[in-house]
């Protein structure tokens, strides 16, 4: 029998037994944990059948990556610790570029909203994974790795590490981690305000395992005391049906370009909730309305003291 | 898919229905929480910050609410241990259907399809005009 090295697969014991314990824990009231029963079973069979789904992609993914890699420009070692350390940066720079665009382009949008889509925000959550990833096409962002000259599946297991990293920040059993660790890691802290749907939060803090990337690209949002996290999406989903909740952003991408097909590419492309004549909201005109209501009330106030 | 993928598939289903279940038993007895007028309104300025409430028609069972703004009508609904809001047009709220004391609202959305709410007789008489 051939030992496992996909990290994910290696994690699995520990996911389950760690949801078993936060529930446990939580109901004994041990740590602030709230779960729900259909949406804890909506986000594990969103897991399970994830890994189904994604297999031939993985497979077409990593024949192309073995491709790219007998093209390679350098050919860098598996076997030195530089590699691991070079490996860890530029996979997890991919992952931030990934998730930027998963958020902020409707079509990536599409694949990725599920994982959002729980108004709760526990261990549960983070398995609640894209069935539609492959066809999102993003996999492809991971083969300039291998062109550079990684070996595929040096690359392959570094993404397995941060996935596993990116299950146990999916809590509100952890405030906050030590300062110097949130200062540079992925907390769940600053999960927690990735995954909240208030204005002020939305759109931010896009890493996978190192929060610098954030910091240097301006979409850094820390945790506020005064503004607690409300979980889900802008429009919270309607259903525990793990088929809508895995195809309803594609539903309604393809039900817009029937309606107009003259606007294919800004319903594609545009960011979530674009519309030709901006009546929709995106997080753009979300945050520029939260701030003029901020700003408003504000005015007065300073009126007043002055 | 080999016999090995099968039994991976089978136990981590088995484990799947392990953990719902034992969800299940943690949170029995907690529901969504039941709305009277101040936590309806709570809800809705929390999800229509911007809309000046002209009435509000709370279910008889505490379970969701619909509220009018103008032409449209807020709908909260239940949904698990927590509420779903969605605006549609008042015209569409205000001919839903009604059988045994339950509005079937159309929300038209694919991720929220409709809202089914307690609310007797509807249209409520002091909001349908």
């Amino acid at each position: 029998m051939k030992f496992p090295t996909d990290p994910v697969t290696l994690a699995t014991p520990f996911f389950i037994l760690s949801v078993i314990a936060e529930i446990a824990l939580a109901r004994l009231g041990k740590l602030k944990a709230r779960y729900e029963t259909k949406d804890t079973a909506t986000s594990l069979v969103m897991g399970l059948f994830s890994t189904l789904s994604g297999a031939p992609f993985a497979a077409i993914s990593f024949a192309g990556a073995i491709w790219l890699y007998h093209h390679r420009l350098f050919t860098i070692p598996m076997t030195a610790a530089w590699a691991w350390v070079l490996v860890f940066f530029a996979e997890d720079l991919t992952y931030y570029v990934f998730h930027r665009l998963s958020h902020e382009r409707r079509i990536w949008w599409a694949a990725h909203v599920n994982h959002h889509s729980s108004q709760h925000y526990n261990l549960s959550t983070a398995l609640r994974q894209t069935w539609t990833g492959g066809v999102a096409g993003t996999w492809a962002l991971w083969l300039p790795l291998s062109l550079l000259g990684f070996p595929p599946a040096m690359v392959a297991i570094e993404k397995g590490i941060s996935l596993v990293y990116q299950y146990w920040i999916h809590t509100e059993a952890i405030r906050r981690m030590p300062r110097w660790f949130e200062a540079v890691f992925n907390t769940p802290s600053h999960h927690r305000v990735h995954h909240a749907r208030n204005p002020r939060y939305l759109d931010r803090n896009y890493a996978g395992i190192l929060i610098v990337w954030d910091r240097m690209f301006g979409t850094f949002q820390p945790e506020l005391d005064e503004e607690a996290c409300r979980y889900g999406l802008v429009h919270n989903l309607g259903t525990f049906n793990p088929l809508r909740v895995a195809f309803h952003e594609w539903v309604g991408i393809a039900a817009d370009l029937i309606r107009s097909p003259r606007h294919a590419l800004g319903w594609l492309f545009g960011p979530p909730g674009w519309s030709p004549d901006g009546s929709r909201d995106t997080s753009a005109s979300l945050k520029a309305a939260w701030a003029a209501r901020q700003k408003a009330v504000q005015a007065p106030a300073k009126h007043e003291a002055a | 898919m080999q016999l090995a993928d099968l039994i991976q598939l089978a136990v981590s289903a088995a484990a799947v229905a392990a953990m719902v279940g034992l969800a299940a038993l943690a949170t029995r007895g907690r529901g969504a929480p039941v709305l009277d007028e101040a936590a309806a309104r709570r809800w809705l300025a929390d999800e229509f910050p911007d809309a000046r409430i002209g009435g509000l028609w709370i279910a008889a069972d505490g379970l969701g609410a619909v509220a009018r703004s103008g032409e449209t009508a807020l709908v909260l609904s239940r949904m698990g241990d927590g509420y779903v809001a969605r605006a549609i047009a008042w015209d569409a709220a205000a001919r839903a259907g009604v059988k045994d004391g339950r509005v079937a609202l159309p929300l038209g959305d694919f991720a929220a399809p409709r809202a089914v709410l307690a609310l007797g007789a509807w249209p409520p008489r002091d909001l349908a005009a």
